[in-house]
């Protein structure tokens, strides 16, 4: 199918999703906890309202950025540490893994106390961020191909000239991935922590909408917050092309 | 056997030995943060507490895996036969997937009420996106000079889609399965917890609401053990299959 | 073996491979092999597919370690030749870095030593091997026959004191692969290299080589070695010559019972 016809389809099916959503809340046919699209981009565009839509997504956003941070930088540091020492590999690898299956909720009560409940999002977003880079590049670092490892050997280079040269420009695209991918979950790692009880945020406003049945304002909230992460990850998703057409 | 069993798991022992270590040097009150081994004692002394709940989450999240596999696997056929569906559908799945899923939860929550039917869309949710752009990816995969065998053997598209297209993308598809099924039982968890239905995660808020702390974490720790046991189970199904089917 | 007033370079004592297949079974790459290589000297292995030739080149590069026997390269174990970055090497995988362009890739041999790059001779070695002006492509625009030969390049850039080769040239045409040919035997009369050529053609061992090593099929075993007596330097033309088609011929016969039988 040629680039332009896709394009056009593609574009049909988000009009039609759009005009679907549109139609279903005008006529109610799922109810009254459906707005029609209309409505929630009304509500979304009062500009009475944007002080809270924006303090509430500065806060998510921000936590979710640290949460991001720490995760990407935790994960790298256990990757390369176990990347040059393998024999902590098995137990670092069964641990990560643990800890990230363990349920948001039991988790929530442990970092209420361990980070108050405002640093509770960031804490939630850097453990699966953490989990998603420490997999990728770990595995990334074993990526280089066995002639190119032979080579490395035939050249005489020692530990350190190996990974710079060798392993962590193979590792790249795997890493670029996992970063796509992080982005995601460090935003939903930091709504999910805003309902443990943060003092603000959209995760916040989300919940509260939910519980006191505010329809418009929870759809808009939710648009936003996909709004937001949908753009990132066109951004990412970017990124992660041009690293892969570079490093492969 | 026994050095190589300590190599895997002297992470979690270390996680664990912290986590007592944590409780008692941090003096938390038991209401805050059970201690590990009174969490372990709980589950031992009174496991029929758990069985119910345990029963319920893994029921709700099979059938939600199901549903949403169905779904997701049913889409993607669609999406193959027609490739004006296809292009339709393609930019609205990488939509979807990059929205984050827990922000849906509170949205079929109003949609369907607070009861189970939230829980199993919710778990069908998660598992619709993933096993859609796995299986679209999958049936893509078909190597295509066979297709042709096929087409040139006057084979219709049902037939081609039943020897060739369907068993090709069995390998992506358990693939989808390994991602989603762990995440069931989490995302059901979670989805119990707001709702108050039955299952672990309302066993965690009761417990918690009653500060029975080493229940709910007791409830915690039989939800993790059931993710662990099913992603392994899993990605082994999924070696398996590697190995028949490439 | 080796001429008398020759000191080794490279030299192989009652050498056994052995590689383990699973549990049960092993398979013998390369039996008692005794060889040993003078310094300077031009060495050709030739032998059917899979008689353990790359795996002598293995050993010598310090890849494998034998199951049985003494492997020594410039007097030492060869891990200590490779650690001293002297060592030159271009296996049939090119193994080439794809996201670096061509001239870092050949330049990389110094990175890995530590030492400032010198770009005069990484442009001049691009220039022997006929690629100037593919600088900066990426090793994934460049053909197979292109790769073969930015590997060649790379093999020489530190002025290696022993050069290991297995078959650098299949990749290449006839007329490339002539051309190359001479660039090597010229590169190896100004720099001494000692140098160990495997390759399939019996007429670029004979054009090559100071001695032809004849390997029998697997288990590998060295069957015969054939000096080779043309004068140096010697010119294409030497491949007209009766003694060369008959040198060729008996070669080739050599070789023949092992190939049908392997």
């Amino acid at each position: 199918m040629g680039r332009a016809s896709q394009i056009v389809y593609g574009a049909l099916g988000v009009v039609l999703f759009l005009a679907g959503w549109e139609v279903i809340g005008q006529y109610r046919l799922a109810g009254l906890t459906w707005p029609p699209l209309s409505t929630v981009i009304e509500f979304l565009g009062t500009s009475s309202r944007w002080p809270l839509f924006g303090r509430a997504l500065a806060s998510t956003m921000s936590s979710a950025a640290t949460g991001f941070l720490i995760g990407v930088s935790l994960g790298l540091v256990l990757a390369l540490g176990v990347h040059l020492l393998p024999r902590l590999r098995p137990g670092t690898d069964r641990l990560a893994a643990m800890v990230n299956a363990i349920p948001a909720i039991a988790l929530g009560p442990i970092l209420i106390v361990t980070f108050d409940r405002a640093g509770t999002p960031a804490a939630l977003a850097a453990i699966h961020v953490f989990f998603l880079v420490y997999v990728a590049v770990s595995s990334g670092l074993t990526a280089a191909q066995r002639a190119q490892q032979d080579l490395l050997t035939v050249l005489g280079a020692k530990r350190t000239m190996r990974l710079k040269l060798l392993e962590a420009p193979a590792a790249l695209p795997a890493f670029a991935s996992s970063l796509k991918v992080a982005l995601s979950a460090s935003i939903l790692g930091a709504i999910l922590g805003e309902w443990f009880g943060a003092p603000r945020g959209l995760g916040v406003i989300i919940l509260n909408a939910m519980e006191n049945f505010q329809i418009p304002l929870l759809w808009s909230a939710v648009l936003l917050a996909a709004g937001i992460s949908l753009a990132l990850f066109g951004l990412a998703t970017w990124l992660e092309r041009a690293v892969h057409r570079r490093f492969r | 056997m026994t050095r190589h069993g300590l190599s895997q798991i002297w992470g979690i022992l270390l996680l664990f030995l912290a986590w007592q270590l944590w409780v008692t040097a941090g003096a938390y009150n038991a209401i805050v943060i059970p201690r590990p081994l009174d969490v372990l004692a709980d589950l031992v002394t009174d496991p029929s507490a758990y069985l119910e709940p345990t029963a319920a989450t893994v029921l709700v999240a099979v059938l939600g895996l199901a549903l949403g596999t169905l779904l997701g696997a049913g889409l993607a056929i669609a999406a193959w036969t027609s490739r004006v569906l296809a292009g339709m559908l393609t930019p609205l799945g990488l939509v979807f997937s990059s929205v984050p899923v827990v922000c849906l939860i509170p949205v079929l929550a109003r949609l369907f009420g607070y009861d189970e039917r939230t829980v199993l869309a919710v778990v069908a949710v998660i598992t619709f996106f993933p096993c859609f752009v796995f299986t679209a990816a999958g049936l893509r995969a078909t190597p295509p000079m066979t297709a042709e065998l096929f087409r040139s053997l006057g084979a219709g598209r049902a037939k081609v889609l039943h020897r060739l297209a369907l068993p090709a993308a069995v390998p992506q598809m358990m693939i989808a399965l390994r991602v989603t099924a762990a995440q069931s039982i989490l995302a059901a968890m979670v989805a119990e917890f707001l709702m108050g239905t039955g299952g672990l995660g309302n066993l965690f808020a009761v417990s918690h609401t009653d500060f029975k702390m080493s229940r709910a974490f007791g409830a915690s720790l039989v939800a993790m053990v059931l993710s662990t046991v099913v992603y392994a189970a899993t990605a082994r199904a999924e070696r398996r299959v590697r190995e028949r089917w490439t | 073996m080796s001429p008398p007033s020759l000191k080794s370079a490279i030299e192989l004592v009652g050498v056994s491979k052995d590689y383990r297949l699973d549990r049960s079974t092993s398979v013998k790459a390369l039996d008692g092999i005794d060889l040993a290589i003078g310094e300077g000297e031009f060495v050709a292995l030739i032998g059917p597919s899979g008689c353990g030739k790359s795996t002598i080149l293995r050993l010598l590069a310090s890849l494998e370690e034998p199951s049985a026997g003494t492997v020594k390269v410039a007097g030492g174990p060869p891990a200590a030749l490779a650690a001293a970055h002297r060592l030159g090497v271009a296996f049939q995988d090119h193994a080439l870095l794809p996201w670096l362009p061509v001239a870092r890739n050949v330049a990389l041999p110094f990175q890995v030593a530590g030492r400032a790059v010198d770009q005069a001779k990484v442009a001049d070695l691009l220039r022997l091997v006929g690629l100037t002006g593919f600088e900066a492509a990426r090793p994934s625009q460049l053909s197979g026959g292109m790769r073969q030969r930015a590997s060649i390049a790379r093999s020489l850039v530190l002025d290696p004191e022993v050069l290991l080769l297995d078959e650098p040239f299949g990749a290449l045409d006839a007329v490339t692969r002539r051309h190359m040919n001479i660039e090597l035997q010229r590169i190896w009369q100004e720099r001494g290299t000692t140098t160990l050529l495997v390759t399939h053609s019996v007429d670029e061992a004979l054009f090559l080589a100071d001695r032809v090593v004849v390997m029998s099929k697997r288990p590998g075993r060295i069957l015969a070695i054939h000096p080779v007596p043309f004068a140096r330097p010697r010119l294409p033309d030497i491949m007209r010559a009766e003694e060369f088609h008959h040198l060729a011929d008996r070669l080739t016969l050599a070789l023949e019972p092992e190939s049908r039988a392997a």
